[in-house]
Order: C-alpha cells, then sequence, then structure tokens
C-alpha cells in the first residue's frame, strides 16, 4: 500500500498572524512556519496504515523554500520520501490553483491511496482534498475520525451532527483525516536523524506541464479586496448586583440581540 | 575555528521536538506531581521511549548516537517548558557517558540499552556530609573480599533520585588508598541491596526529584560493580565532571529561559498607569538584561559541548565550568526579576514563579558551587595562587 499524503506548510497559528498589504496575500515573511497541525493528523494516520505492509509513505507539499521544513518534519515522524513544488509563480494560488498542481504532481507518483488533513489552519477552506479527488476521477472519502485500511479498501467513521457514517472506498481513493483521529507522533531523535538521509524531490511549474498563468495570485477566482485587523476587545461591562442583577443581565442580552 | 554559530538543523529540529513535548506536560504537569507526591514518570517514560533520554548513548547500545550537546539541549527545552529533569544530569548525562567510556564490554552491554530508552535510571553520589566541595575528604571506602567481590562502608549526603534510581554509582575509595589526595573507584550498587538504606532529607525547593542521605552497612558487591578500572577512578570520575556540568547549565539556562518568557508576557500586559509596566525602563532594562545574560550562558554552554564532542577536554573542562557559573547566576537573577516584575503576582501561586525561586538558588550550589568555580578560574585560568 503506497500512500501519499499531502500537507501544507502554515504560518505558526500561536504567533501574530497577519496580511501583507502588497497584495492581500498570507504575511510568510514575518511568521515562523511549520506543517500544519492538522496535517500531522494525516500523517500520523498515513504512517499506521502502512506500517504493517511493504508500501511507502511519501509526502507532497506545494510552498514556498520553507515550506521544505514541513516535508522534513513529516519524513522525521517517520514518512519515507518526500515532493517539494517550488516556483515563484506559485505564490497567491486559490484552492483551485493548489488543487491543480496537487493533482498533477501526484500523476507523477504511485499510490494506492492519498490522505489529506481535514483543513489547513491558515486558508481552512477545506476543500483542496475533494477538488483533488474530481480532478483524479478518485472518490474522496472525507473527515474521517477513524481509519481503517483493509487489502485495498479504506473504511471511515465521519462523526456528524446527527449520525456517525461509516464509508467504505476501494483504492485508489482520498481520504481526509480530522483531529480526533489520534494524536500524532512526536519525531523521535532517530527520525530527526534519519530525515536528513531520505530523499526530497523538488519539482517546479513545467516538470509538472502547468503554465504559469493557470496558477498563481493572477489566476485566482476571488480577489481579496481589503482587510483590517480584528478590533482590539473592549472592555466587558461589569454589572453590579444590587438586587436588579438578573434583570441588568436581561436588559444587555436583549440590547445585544441574544434574547 | 567553527564556521558558524548556529546549532545544526538537527539539533535545532530536536530542541523543537522536545519543547512540543515538554508543551503537552508542562508547568502544571510538573508542580501537580509535586503536590502530589508523585514523580514525573509519564513524561520521563515518554521522553524515554522517543529516545530523547539516550540522545548521548552509542547507537550500538540502542542510543541515539548524539552528542552531549544534543542531550543537554533536550534538558534546557524541558526546563523551558517547566518540566526541570534533575535526573536527566545524573543518570544519562554523569553515568550514562561513565559507562559508555570506562564500563567493560559486559556492564555496557548491561547498562546501556535502560539508559538509552530510559527504562533504568542511576543516580549518582559523591557528596558526603564531612567533605562537601573538598571530594579529597571523601571516606566511603571498598574492601576486597576474598572472592573478588567488594564490601561497602560509609555514607553520602544530598544525593537524587535514589528513590526512583535501579542503581546508585558511588564514588568511593579503596582500602588501599584510605587517606590521602582521592584516589576514587567507582560502584554501581543497587537500591536493593542488604545493608544500603536512605532517608529523604525534607528540601524546601518544588520539585518531584528528592534529595537523600544515604548508609552504606557492609554492603555487598559482585566484582563487577566496579565500573570500568580500580586505577582509572579518578579519570573516570573527570570524565563525568564536563557532562555534569554542560547539563547542569541547560537546566538552569532553560529555567531561565521560562522565567524570562512568564516575565516579559506580563510586562506586556499589566497596566496600573497609562502603558504596559513593560514601558517602564525599569521594569524593561532587568528583563533585557536578562536575554542577554541567558544568551551568553548558551553560547557557552554550547561551546562546551562543542569543544567536549570535539574531544578538547581541557577546553571543555574550562568552558563547561564558566558555562555553569554564568547560568547559575542567570537563572537566579532571571527568578528574582521575574518575580519583581510580577508585584504580588509573583509571590503567590497561581503565577508559578514562587515554586521556582529555591530551584533556581539550587543551579549556585550544585553540582559544584559558584564559589568552587571561581577557585577553578582564578587558578587555572589566571594562575592565581590557590588559596585551600
Ligand atoms: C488571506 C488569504 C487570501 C486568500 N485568497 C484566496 C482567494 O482570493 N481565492 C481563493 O480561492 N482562495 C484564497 N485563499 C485560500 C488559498 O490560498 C488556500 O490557502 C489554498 O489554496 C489551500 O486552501 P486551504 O488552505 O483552505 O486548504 P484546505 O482545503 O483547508 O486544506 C485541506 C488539506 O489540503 C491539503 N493542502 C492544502 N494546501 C496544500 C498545499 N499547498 N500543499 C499540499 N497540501 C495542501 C492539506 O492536506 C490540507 O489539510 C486565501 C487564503 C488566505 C489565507
Ligand atoms: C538539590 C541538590 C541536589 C544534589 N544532588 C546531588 C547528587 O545527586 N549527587 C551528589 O553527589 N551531590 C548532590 N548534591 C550535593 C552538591 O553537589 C553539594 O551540595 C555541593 O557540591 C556543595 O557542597 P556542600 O553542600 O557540602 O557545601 P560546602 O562544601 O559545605 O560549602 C558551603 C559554602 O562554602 C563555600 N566554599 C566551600 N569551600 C570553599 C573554598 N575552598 N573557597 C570558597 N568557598 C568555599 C561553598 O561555595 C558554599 O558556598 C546536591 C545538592 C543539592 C542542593
Amino acid at each position: 500500500m503506497n500512500i501519499v499524503v499531502c500537507v501544507k506548510y502554515v504560518p505558526d497559528a500561536t504567533a501574530d498572524r497577519s496580511f501583507d498589504s502588497s497584495d492581500s496575500t498570507v504575511d510568510r515573511e514575518g511568521v515562523d512556519g511549520l506543517l500544519s497541525e492538522l496535517d500531522e493528523y494525516a500523517v500520523e494516520q498515513a504512517l499506521l496504515a502502512a506500517e504493517d505492509g511493504d508500501g511507502e509513505v511519501t509526502v507532497l507539499t506545494v510552498g514556498p523554500a520553507d515550506a521544505a521544513d514541513a516535508v522534513r518534519k513529516a519524513l522525521q515522524m517517520g514518512a519515507d520520501k518526500g515532493v517539494h513544488v517550488e516556483d515563484d509563480d506559485i505564490a497567491g494560488s486559490d484552492a483551485v490553483a493548489t488543487s491543480l498542481i496537487l493533482a498533477k504532481a501526484l500523476g507523477t507518483l504511485e499510490y494506492d491511496l492519498v490522505f489529506f488533513g481535514m483543513s489547513s489552519t491558515d486558508g481552512t477552506m477545506g476543500v483542496v482534498p475533494t477538488m483533488v479527488a474530481e480532478r483524479l476521477g478518485l472518490p474522496a472519502v472525507t473527515y474521517g475520525s477513524e481509519i481503517t485500511v483493509d487489502g485495498s479498501t479504506v473504511t471511515v467513521r465521519r462523526d456528524g451532527d446527527v449520525a456517525t457514517e461509516t464509508i467504505t472506498a476501494t483504492a485508489p481513493a482520498v481520504v481526509s483525516v480530522t483531529d480526533q483521529s489520534g494524536e500524532p507522533r512526536y519525531p523521535s531523535f532517530k527520525g530527526i536523524m534519519a530525515a536528513k538521509k531520505k530523499p526530497v524531490e523538488d519539482l517546479t511549474l513545467s516538470d509538472l506541464g502547468i503554465d504559469a498563468s493557470e496558477v498563481g495570485l493572477g489566476a485566482a477566482w476571488t480577489k481579496v479586496l481589503s482587510f483590517a485587523p480584528r478590533p482590539p476587545r473592549s472592555a466587558g461591562e461589569i454589572v453590579t448586583d444590587e438586587g436588579d442583577g438578573g434583570t441588568k443581565l436581561a436588559e444587555f442580552l436583549a440590547s445585544k440581540k441574544f434574547v | 575555528m567553527s564556521t558558524a554559530f548556529a546549532e545544526s538543523e538537527e539539533r535545532r529540529d530536536l530542541r523543537k521536538a522536545v519543547a512540543e513535548l515538554g508543551r503537552k506536560y508542562g508547568r502544571d504537569y510538573f508542580n501537580a506531581a509535586y503536590r502530589e507526591g508523585r514523580k514525573t514518570t509519564e513524561l520521563w517514560e515518554e521522553a524515554g521511549k522517543l529516545g530523547y533520554l539516550g540522545v548521548a548513548v552509542p547507537e550500538e547500545y540502542g542510543g541515539g548516537g548524539g552528542e552531549i550537546g544534543d542531550l543537554a539541549a533536550v534538558c534546557e527545552e524541558l526546563a523551558a517548558a517547566g518540566c526541570p529533569l534533575l535526573l536527566m544530569v545524573v543518570s544519562p548525562a554523569i553515568v550514562g557517558t561513565i559507562i559508555a567510556q570506562y564500563g567493560t564490554d559486559e556492564q555496557k552491554q548491561r547498562w546501556l540499552p535502560g539508559l538509552a530508552d530510559g527504562t533504568s535510571t542511576f543516580a549518582f553520589s559523591i557528596t558526603e556530609p564531612d567533605a562537601g566541595s573538598n571530594s579529597h575528604k571523601i571516606t566511603t571506602t571498598a574492601y576486597r573480599q576474598e572472592d573478588g567481590g567488594w564490601r561497602l562502608s560509609g555514607g553520602k549526603t544530598f544525593i537524587s533520585g535514589v528513590d526512583e534510581a535501579s542503581q546508585v554509582l558511588v564514588v568511593a575509595r579503596t582500602e588501599d588508598h584510605k587517606t590521602g589526595n582521592l584516589k576514587p573507584a567507582l560502584f554501581l550498587v543497587p537500591t536493593d541491596a542488604p545493608g544500603f538504606t536512605w532517608q529523604e532529607i525534607p528540601m524546601g525547593i518544588v520539585s518531584p526529584e528528592k534529595q537523600f542521605t544515604l548508609f552504606f552497612d557492609d554492603v555487598v558487591l559482585p566484582s563487577d560493580a566496579l565500573i570500568g578500572s580500580e586505577d582509572a577512578g579518578i579519570e573516570q570520575l573527570f570524565a563525568g565532571l564536563n557532562p555534569e556540568r554542560i547539563m547542569a547549565a541547560s537546566f538552569a539556562t532553560g529555567t531561565a529561559r521560562l522565567a524570562l518568557e512568564l516575565a516579559t508576557e506580563y510586562a506586556k500586559t499589566r497596566q496600573v498607569w497609562k502603558a504596559p509596566i513593560g514601558a517602564h525602563q525599569a521594569v524593561a532594562h532587568p528583563l533585557a538584561q536578562t536575554h542577554i545574560e541567558i544568551e551568553l550562558a548558551r553560547l557557552m554552554t554550547q561551546k562546551a559541548a562543542a569543544l567536549y564532542a570535539a574531544g578538547d577536554h581541557m577546553g571543555a573542562g574550562e568552558a563547561a565550568n564558566m558555562a555553569k557559573y554564568a547560568a547559575g547566576e542567570v537563572v537566579c537573577a532571571a527568578v528574582d526579576r521575574a518575580i519583581q516584575t510580577h508585584g504580588g503576582n509573583g509571590l503567590a501561586e497561581e503565577y508559578g514563579l514562587v515554586q521556582m525561586l529555591a530551584g533556581s538558588r539550587l543551579s549556585r550550589i550544585a553540582p559544584v558551587s559558584r564559589e568552587m568555580v571561581l577557585n577553578f578560574v582564578a587558578q587555572f585560568s589566571l594562575g592565581l595562587p590557590k588559596s585551600y
């Protein structure tokens, strides 16, 4: 069973994130980046699924030079090799373009299953997995909270608001994984040392036969017109209970149209 | 000359990974373990499984094959996450190094795999009540038995982690060298050996790791309890000292980083006049100074580790002592200034700083006091006359 895990390199969500005022894209220079925490769950599930077979886990990312850090982290966790698509013309790509690049890159790889996170921690759209599946004509079993791979079938448990579904697909298929699927492992010291010897293939748009006009900020289907920092939180209102506390609370909630 | 003042990418990645593990546990876990009389077993075991405790154990024995600088990075990052593990200084660093360098093949086979994955813990004991900083005065003595084994008699004090250890490495004298300048011999004593008892010393330090007074009452040991050779004892002991100091320095700079981080955060958010208190230079400058002093101490620690890895033990000795000194000073200053920055909250349990106070002073006293480091530097670096 060969598995490809798609991982995204994102700005550290615990740092102060902001936008670049020149083109209204995420400022990736000002903050440290890392492997999207939600994608660590996908790496973990891929490693578990591949553990007892003789297949390989390949980690695939589309991103700037520093995105190599995300690939390295996944290799440290135990993935066997990496693929990094990097090209200046990719900057500013939307989900549609990202899915195109990922689909083309997957076309150069051998895989039975393609694992994704449930959503990135920066764009947070959660659409790339299905877009990739659509482009490749593959079944997509998404938001899996429990993933079982048996022979060439993959079964996921999908916890919804009103029901829990069990969905099965036959490889090749796309799988996306939630943060309920099981804690991702920490890289061991041996994993860290071994990662530097694992192969990482660097690809550009021309390697994938993609024309620069199909991707990047210019090709995005939507455009960010303006942005503003979230206003600082204002001090709350303190209600002193002088026997009429309940009434005052109700008045406050009513004034905000909560009741 | 070294080519760059940066740690390798692997070392930096190791720091990141350990810091992540440390955050999973954190100060609350550490302090709760202390309050409830538990040990930090879960953290120790997980760190062991991930190979973080055994980074410096040779690969052939299941370790990571890394350097003392890697182990020091692990210790520093855990301390910076609020989990300072004193036993890391003792077990993998001192005892691990001595066994790996001087143990017989059999001893290495027997002990190193447990050190590599953290499943065995070793205490280290040199300090004696009447000797203290003057190790030449230790009197714990090993008598050779007719069957080639040994009988150990004497006592130690302030020994960390005996209750968690399976063995204690004991620095003793042989009966042929009962007096005079120390000619030590090193013995591994199982903590359940008949005749070996210990008593906890009530300490004011907030840590799940405890200190003990040890009594060896004619403890009978097999011949292979002697680590390495009877005659190379002093060399073996010294082999453990540089790692010990490098680790002690990292233990201290980690805690100093945590104190500074807490103080900085507080200074940015606490506001009692027009601006946050961090806008006052009287608050900001001590924190800036702490940052500088921490970075200097870390740099010297990394230098010591690099010299040690390169095999320059004399150079490493000087650097390791200086690093230990600087780190001990800065952790005291950092905790002190962090408390001052917090005002009354600095002494409130909720803010976690007052719990770090006694522990920060430890780094000035153990494993070697600041005065003894200054003696060393005065005598060996400056060539000043010896005073004692
Ligand atoms: C400020 C800002 C502006 C944006 N502007 C636009 C815009 O104008 N139009 C528009 O359509 N989109 C826009 N986007 C979204 C876009 O850039 C996405 O971040 C990107 O295309 C992927 O979508 P996502 O991050 O939401 O991924 P999701 O769909 O949330 O990701 C799901 C999974 O897909 C995989 N994945 C996602 N990205 C990658 C990658 N690069 N490499 C490998 N695997 C990956 C991961 O496994 C991930 O867990 C904007 C985002 C931001 C933050
Ligand atoms: C929490 C803790 C854990 C410890 N864990 C261990 C352990 O695991 N194993 C172990 O073997 N030991 C351990 N120790 C002991 C520690 O190494 C000693 O406390 C330390 O070496 C100092 O010795 P002492 O306490 O006897 O002080 P003393 O030697 O009595 O010194 C008292 C004071 O006099 C000063 N002084 C002494 N001689 C001189 C001199 N010549 N010139 C100038 N000043 C001098 C010292 O600097 C110090 O300030 C631990 C101690 C503590 C506090």
